[in-house]
C-alpha cells in the first residue's frame, strides 16, 4: 500500500508537470495576450502597452517566466490575476460555492433517478422499460447541453414563463425558494448526461452483482427477491459506483462548463472561460492545476475503490 | 507468414457471425438507417432545393418554416435554413469523419507503440496521454482554435488532437493484453521486427475495440465541432457547418426559435446514429468498453 | 457658432432621431419615449431606495488609475471624482476643483505650459479625512510611477514640477502645450494619498479590492462573477446621492442581459446596452423607458494600407461605392445607428456634417476599378499589375452581427469582382498584436476615436501613431498623409474651442477624400431603465450609461 502510494504520488507529480508546461507554452504561445483587450481602448499607446507588459513581466524569456511561477506555486504563492489582482486562489475560491451548488443538485437527481433506473433496468433486463432506458440513456447522451440548455430555455422560460432563464438569484432576494427556483433548469439540464451515465453504469453494476455467487445463495436461502436486490445487489454495485464518482470529480470543473454558459451561472466553468478570453494567465494556470489535481484525485478513489471491491487487484 | 495462416480461417467466421450479431441488434440497424438517410440529404438535398445555401435575400429573413419554398425557414440574412441545414451536413459530417480518421490514426500509433514497448516510452507517452486527458477539453480547442486559423482542415485537426486520448487508452490496454500471446512471441522468435510485429501481428487483432472506438469518436466529433463552431471559433462563415448555424441562435431564440431548434436536432440525430452503431459494433464484436 | 446654439442642434437633432425610431416601429404609443422625464422634480430628502444596473462585463479594476475597461468606468464615476466632468453637451464642469482652467480665466498660460488648479475645500474621502491638493499631486505622480501599473498615462507624462500651493491649489508646468489634457483630467480619478502612500505596492494595495473615494457612493461589497453593491455617502458635496444602494449586476449574455431588463431584475441597461435586435420589442415594453442615444463609437472597415490591394485609392472608392450600407443599417442593425461620414461622434462640437455622403452604386464601382486598370480574370477576380483583388476580413469571432454583414458584403464585393474571405478570431487574438501590429488585411471594429469628448485623434491618424513602422499610438490602419499630421499637431497645441473646430472640420474632409478606412455606422445606442426612474441622462463623452448616477432617484 505504501509503495502504491508513493508510485502514485511520483506519477501524479510528473502529471502536473506535464500538464504545467503544456498549459504554460500553449497560454504563452497563443498570440493576443492580456493586453488584448486595450487594443481599442483611445487613449492608450503603445507606450503604454509596452510598460504593461514589462511591469507584468511578459516580456522575459518564456522558460524563466515558467520557472518563476513554478517556483513560487511550489511555496504556496499560485499568483495573482491580472484582471482584478486578487490572489488566484481567492479568485478560485469565489466561483467554487456556485459550482459545487449546481454540480450537487444534479448529481444528487442523477444518482436517485440514475441508481433507480439502472437497478430497475437490470432486475427486469430486457423488459420494455430497459429497451427505453438504454435507448434513452444513449440519445441523452448525444444531445449537444448548449443545445438542450436552449431549448430548455425557450420551453420553460420564454414561452411558459415558469422559471429564470439564467443566474443563481435574483437580486435583493437571498431566499433559499428563489435560489431553487434559479436552480431548476440548469440543474436538470445539467443531470440529463449524469442520469444516463449513472443509469448505464448501476445497470451494469447491478447486473454483475446479480450473477455472484452469494446473491445465488441467499435467493436459495428464499430471501424475498426484494431483500437480496436491496441487500446484497445494491450494497455490491455501489462500490463500483463510487469508482464512477472518483471518474467523474474532474467534471466539478469543466462538467458544468456549457451549462454555467448557457445560464450564466456564476461558477468556475465560467470563471474559467472569462480568464481564457481576457487570457487572464495566472487564473488559467491556476484553474488548470487544480483541474489536474481533481483528475489525479479521482482516479486514486476510482483505483482504491476498484481494490476494495476486487481482491484480484492488489494496489501496488 | 503465421499471421495470415493464423487469421485467414477464422477471419471469414469471425466476419459473419459478427454481421449477424450486428445485423439482430435493432438500435445499430435503426443508427445505420439513420445516417444513410441523413447522408442522403445531404449529398442530394441541396440539388433538390429551390434555394443555393449561400443565397442571401433579406427581404426573407427571418421566415418561419414552411413559408413559401422555404421548406424550414429562413435564417437572419434570409438564406434558406434547408440548403443551409444539408450543406452544413455535409461540411459537419465530413470534419467528423475526418476527424475521426486523424484521431484514431495518432490514437493507434502511440496506443501500440506504448503497450508493445512498456518500459519508459510506455509509461511516458501514457503519462502525456494522462496530461492530455486532465486539461478541460475547451481549454485546448479554445486555445488552438486561436492560433490556427479556422479552415475546415484546421478545425478536423483540431478536433482530432482533442480526442485522440480514449482511442489511445483502449488500443494500449488492448496491446499490452496481447504483447504475450503466443503469435507475437513466435513472430519475435522468427526475428520479425518490431514496427513488423505492432502493425502487421498484434495491431490486426486488435481492430475490434479500434472500430468501436472510431465509431464513437465520430459521434464525439460531430458534438465537438458543434461546440467550437457555436462559439465563433470553428468554421467560418459563409460555410455552414451545423455548429455555426446554432452561433447567434440563442439571441433569436424568442423570435425565430427555428434557427436553434433544427441544426441542433441535426445534430443529435447524427450523434445518436453513430452512438447506436458503435453500440451495436461492440456487441458484434464481443469488445469489453468500460466505456458508458 | 455658441455653446448654447450647439446644444439646442444636437437636442433637436436627438429628437428628430427618436421621432424617426417611432415612426419606425408601427403602432407604437408615444409616451414612453417622449416622455423624457424634465429635470430637478422632487428628488427624496434623503437617499432611499435601490437601482440594479446591469452590465455585459464583470467590473474587477477598482483602482481608477489602472487598466481597466468600459464597466469598470460604471463603478468609478460612482465611487470617484476627477477635477471635472465632461457634461453630455461636450463642455467641462468643474467637480473637485472650483473652476475649469483656460487662458481666460488665467488658469493656462498663453504658452499653454504653465497650469495652475483651484480646489473645493469641503470634500472628504469615504473615511472622513479631507481632499487636499497633496491628493491630487500624489494621484498624477503616482500615474507616472514606473512601478504602478497605470492606465492611460498619454498626458500625464508631459506634467512637471507639481507644486502644492495651498490645500486647495497647486501648479505643474507642462513639458509641451497639449490642450487634450483638461479633457484627459476628466477621466483622472482622484485617489486618497493617506491610504495609497503606506503601501508598499501600490498594484497589490488593499485598497484596489475595497476602494475609497469622494465619490457619491460608497464601497459596501463584491460577489465576484456576480455583482458590486455600493452604498449612499451622506456627506457628499456634490448634488445627490439620492438612492440609498446602487448595485452593478455583472449579466455576461447580451440577450440574457435583456430578458432580465424585460423581467424587472435589472432598474437600468449600462454597457453594452440593448442590442440594436430587440430595441423594436423593447420600445413597446410596459412600464420601461427606452431611448436612443447617440454614442462616441464609429463602425468601419479598417484597410490595411500597407497591402498592396488598397494602395490605389480607386479601390478604396470602390469598394465603399459596393456597400449598400442602408441595407446592413435596416435589416441588419434594425435600423437603430446611422450612417456617418466620419470617425467624429455625431454629437461632437467638432462634427462635420457637410462631407459628402456615401451612395451604393455597383455600376459606379465597377467603372472606377474598370477606369483604374483593375481587370478581371477568368474567375471573375480582378487583378491589376500582378496584385489580385482578393483579401480577408477579420473581426471578433462570435460576434454575430458582424458576421452577417461581413456575409453581406462578401456578396456584393463579389458582383464588383472582388474577392473578401472571412477570417475571424477571438477577441484576445484580435484585437492584440493582430490589430495593434497591423497584421491583418481588413477589420471590421467599433472604434471610438475621441478621448472624453475631447477631438484630437493623433493616437488613431497621425504617422507617428502607426506602431508596425515604429511609431507609438494605434494607427492601425496605416494611414499616412503630411496634411493631417500637420493639421493634428496643430490641433493638440491649440486652446481655443472656435480654432480647434475649424482644423478638425478640415481633418475630416481630407479623410473622407483619403478613405483610410470605410465607414459603415455611427452608433446610436439603446438605452433603457424602468419608468419611475428619475434623473437618468445619457452622455456620449463617456463610456457609460452610469456616469452621474448622484443624482438618480425613484418617482415617490
Amino acid at each position: 500500500m505504501r509503495g502504491f502510494l508513493l508510485n502514485r504520488l511520483s506519477q501524479s507529480l510528473i502529471l502536473l508537470l506535464i500538464v504545467s508546461v503544456i498549459g504554460f507554452l500553449v497560454l504563452n504561445l497563443l498570440p493576443g495576450g492580456p493586453l488584448a483587450q486595450f487594443g481599442l481602448d483611445p487613449g492608450m499607446t503603445q507606450d503604454d502597452l509596452d510598460r504593461l507588459k514589462e511591469q507584468l513581466g511578459l516580456n522575459r524569456p518564456l522558460l524563466m517566466q515558467y520557472l518563476d511561477w513554478a517556483w513560487r506555486l511550489l511555496q504556496g504563492d499560485w499568483g495573482h490575476s491580472f484582471r482584478d489582482g486578487a490572489p488566484v486562489l481567492a479568485v478560485i475560491g469565489r466561483h467554487v460555492l456556485a459550482t459545487l451548488l449546481l454540480m450537487g443538485t444534479s448529481t444528487a437527481i442523477a444518482i436517485a433517478i440514475g441508481t433507480w433506473i439502472g437497478i430497475r433496468g437490470a432486475t427486469h433486463r430486457y423488459s420494455l422499460f430497459d429497451h427505453l432506458a438504454t435507448v434513452g440513456a444513449m440519445v441523452a447522451l448525444s444531445i449537444p447541453t448548449f443545445w438542450f440548455g436552449l431549448v430548455g430555455i425557450y420551453i420553460f422560460s420564454l414561452q411558459l414563463g415558469w422559471l429564470p432563464a439564467g443566474n443563481m438569484y435574483t437580486i435583493g432576494d437571498g431566499s433559499v425558494l428563489n435560489y431553487l427556483h434559479h436552480l431548476i433548469l440548469p440543474s436538470v439540464v445539467l443531470s440529463l448526461v449524469h442520469v444516463a451515465i449513472w443509469s448505464r453504469y448501476m445497470r451494469t453494476a447491478t447486473l454483475d452483482a446479480i450473477s455472484q455467487d452469494f446473491v445465488k445463495t441467499a435467493r436459495a436461502k428464499g430471501l424475498s427477491e426484494r431483500r437480496v436486490i436491496m441487500k446484497h445487489v445494491v450494497g455490491n454495485a455501489l462500490l463500483p459506483m463510487i469508482t464512477l464518482a472518483g471518474v467523474q470529480l474532474p467534471s466539478i470543473l469543466t462538467g458544468a462548463l456549457v451549462t454555467e454558459t448557457v445560464f450564466t451561472w456564476p461558477g468556475m466553468g465560467r470563471l474559467f472561460l472569462d480568464s481564457l478570453g481576457y487570457s487572464d494567465y495566472p487564473v488559467v494556470m491556476g484553474l488548470l492545476m487544480f483541474s489536474a489535481i481533481l483528475v489525479i484525485l479521482g482516479n486514486l478513489i476510482a483505483d482504491i475503490a476498484v481494490a476494495i471491491v476486487d481482491p484480484r487487484i492488489r494496489l501496488g | 507468414m503465421t499471421a495470415l495462416a493464423a487469421n485467414a480461417g477464422p477471419s471469414r467466421w469471425w466476419r459473419s457471425r459478427t454481421v449477424r450479431r450486428f445485423t439482430s441488434h435493432h438500435l445499430a440497424l435503426l443508427g445505420v438507417a439513420m445516417i444513410t438517410l441523413l447522408t442522403l440529404a445531404c449529398v442530394f438535398g441541396p440539388h433538390l432545393l429551390p434555394y443555393d445555401s449561400l443565397y442571401i435575400d433579406l427581404r426573407a429573413r427571418f421566415s418561419p418554416p414552411l413559408t413559401g419554398d422555404h421548406y424550414l425557414g429562413t435564417d437572419p440574412l434570409g438564406r434558406d435554413v434547408a440548403a443551409r441545414l444539408f450543406m452544413a451536413g455535409r461540411t459537419s459530417l465530413l470534419v467528423a469523419f475526418f476527424a475521426m480518421l486523424l484521431s484514431t490514426l495518432i490514437g493507434t500509433l502511440v496506443g501500440v507503440i506504448a503497450g508493445y514497448r512498456g518500459g519508459w516510452i510506455g509509461a511516458a507517452l501514457m503519462r502525456t496521454v494522462d496530461g492530455f486527458l486532465s486539461f478541460p477539453s475547451i481549454f485546448l480547442l479554445l486555445a488552438l482554435a486561436a492560433a490556427l486559423k479556422p479552415s475546415p482542415a484546421m478545425v478536423t485537426v483540431i478536433v482530432a488532437v482533442t480526442s485522440w486520448m480514449e482511442v489511445a487508452r483502449i488500443v494500449e490496454a488492448e496491446v499490452r493484453s496481447l504483447r504475450e500471446r503466443e503469435f507475437v512471441l513466435a513472430g519475435r522468435m522468427l526475428g520479425l521486427s518490431g514496427a513488423h510485429i505492432m502493425f502487421r501481428e498484434i495491431l490486426p487483432n486488435a481492430m475490434g475495440p479500434i472500430i468501436v472506438a472510431a465509431t464513437l469518436t465520430v459521434a464525439h466529433a460531430i458534438l465537438l465541432e458543434a461546440y467550437i463552431s457555436f462559439l465563433g471559433y470553428g468554421i467560418q462563415p459563409p460555410l455552414p457547418s451545423w455548429g455555426n448555424m446554432l452561433e447567434g441562435a440563442q439571441q433569436y431564440l424568442d423570435s425565430a426559435p427555428w434557427l436553434a431548434i433544427i441544426p441542433g436536432a441535426a445534430i443529435t440525430m447524427a450523434v445518436t446514429s453513430f452512438n447506436f452503431i458503435g453500440d451495436g459494433l461492440r456487441d458484434a464484436l464481443d469488445v469489453r468498453d468500460d466505456r458508458v | 457658432m455658441t455653446e448654447r446654439s450647439n446644444s439646442k442642434s444636437n437636442y433637436s437633432r436627438r429628437d428628430a432621431l427618436r421621432l424617426m425610431a417611432i415612426g419606425g416601429a408601427a403602432g407604437l404609443i408615444a409616451p414612453n419615449l417622449l416622455g423624457r422625464p424634465a429635470f430637478a422634480q422632487n428628488p427624496p430628502a434623503s437617499p432611499t431606495g435601490r437601482i440594479v444596473v446591469g452590465l455585459s462585463q464583470e467590473p474587477t479594476v477598482f483602482n481608477p488609475l489602472m487598466p481597466h475597461i468600459e464597466v469598470d468606468d460604471a463603478v468609478h464615476f460612482s465611487l470617484f471624482d476627477a477635477l471635472f466632468r465632461m457634461d453630455p453637451k461636450g463642455v467641462l464642469q468643474p467637480n473637485l476643483a472650483v473652476e475649469v482652467p483656460s487662458q481666460d480665466n488665467g488658469g493656462i498660460s498663453e504658452d499653454g505650459l504653465a497650469w495652475r488648479i483651484r480646489l473645493r475645500d469641503d470634500v472628504r474621502w469615504h473615511d472622513g479625512e479631507p481632499f487636499t491638493a497633496a491628493d491630487v499631486k500624489f494621484t498624477l505622480e503616482l500615474i507616472t510611477n514606473p512601478e504602478f501599473r497605470a492606465w492611460r498615462t498619454a498626458g500625464h507624462s508631459l506634467v512637471r514640477d507639481i507644486k502644492v500651493v495651498s490645500p486647495t491649489e497647486l501648479t505643474w508646468r507642462m513639458e509641451e502645450a497639449f490642450a487634450p489634457y483638461l479633457s484627459f483630467l476628466a477621466e483622472t480619478f482622484m485617489v486618497p494619498k493617506h491610504i495609497l502612500e503606506k503601501e508598499a505596492d501600490p498594484n497589490a494595495a488593499a485598497f484596489n479590492q475595497a476602494p475609497v473615494g469622494t465619490g457619491a457612493f460608497k464601497w459596501a461589497q463584491r460577489v465576484a462573477g456576480d455583482h458590486i453593491e455600493l452604498v449612499a455617502n451622506a456627506d457628499y458635496v456634490g448634488e445627490g446621492p439620492y438612492l440609498e444602494r446602487l448595485v452593478f449586476k455583472y449579466i455576461p449574455d447580451m440577450t440574457v442581459l435583456y430578458t432580465q431588463f424585460k423581467s424587472g431584475d435589472i432598474d437600468l441597461v449600462d454597457q453594452a446596452f440593448i442590442t440594436a435586435d430587440h430595441y423594436a420589442e423593447a420600445s413597446k415594453l410596459p412600464d420601461r423607458v427606452v431611448m436612443l442615444e447617440r454614442g462616441a463609437s464609429v463602425e468601419s472597415i479598417y484597410l490595411n494600407l500597407e497591402k498592396p490591394q488598397f494602395k490605389d485609392p480607386a479601390v478604396r472608392q470602390a469598394l465603399y461605392a459596393a456597400m449598400d450600407r442602408k441595407a446592413i443599417l435596416e435589416a441588419i442593425y434594425y435600423g437603430v445607428h446611422t450612417p456617418t461620414e466620419t470617425f467624429m461622434p455625431q454629437n461632437s462640437y467638432y462634427y462635420n456634417p457637410n462631407l459628402p455622403a456615401q451612395e451604393f452604386n455597383i455600376e459606379r464601382a465597377r467603372q472606377i476599378l474598370d477606369e483604374a486598370g483593375w481587370v478581371p480574370e477568368a474567375d471573375g477576380i480582378r487583378v491589376k499589375d500582378g496584385v489580385r483583388l482578393s483579401f480577408a476580413n477579420s473581426t471578433t469571432s462570435g460576434n454575430h452581427l458582424r458576421e452577417q454583414t461581413q456575409q453581406f458584403l462578401q456578396q456584393t464585393f463579389a458582383e464588383i469582382g472582388v474577392e473578401m474571405t472571412i477570417s475571424n478570431l477571438p477577441a484576445a487574438v484580435m484585437w492584440g498584436d493582430f490589430w495593434l501590429k497591423s497584421q491583418f488585411e481588413s477589420a471590421i471594429s467599433g472604434v471610438t476615436n475621441v478621448i472624453a469628448g475631447d477631438p484630437d485623434v493623433s493616437n488613431r491618424l497621425h504617422t507617428k501613431a502607426i506602431v508596425a513602422k515604429g511609431g507609438k499610438g494605434s494607427n492601425t490602419g496605416q494611414y499616412s498623409n503630411p496634411e493631417v499630421d500637420a493639421l493634428l499637431e496643430k490641433g493638440a497645441r491649440t486652446f481655443d474651442r472656435e480654432q480647434r473646430r475649424a482644423i478638425y472640420l478640415r481633418v475630416q474632409e481630407i479623410v473622407r477624400q483619403d478613405l483610410p478606412f470605410l465607414p459603415l455606422f455611427a452608433y446610436t445606442n439603446v438605452f433603457g431603465h424602468k419608468e419611475g426612474l428619475e434623473g437618468f441622462e445619457a452622455n456620449s463623452n463617456t463610456r457609460v450609461a452610469s456616469w452621474h448616477a448622484a443624482v438618480w432617484h425613484w418617482k415617490d
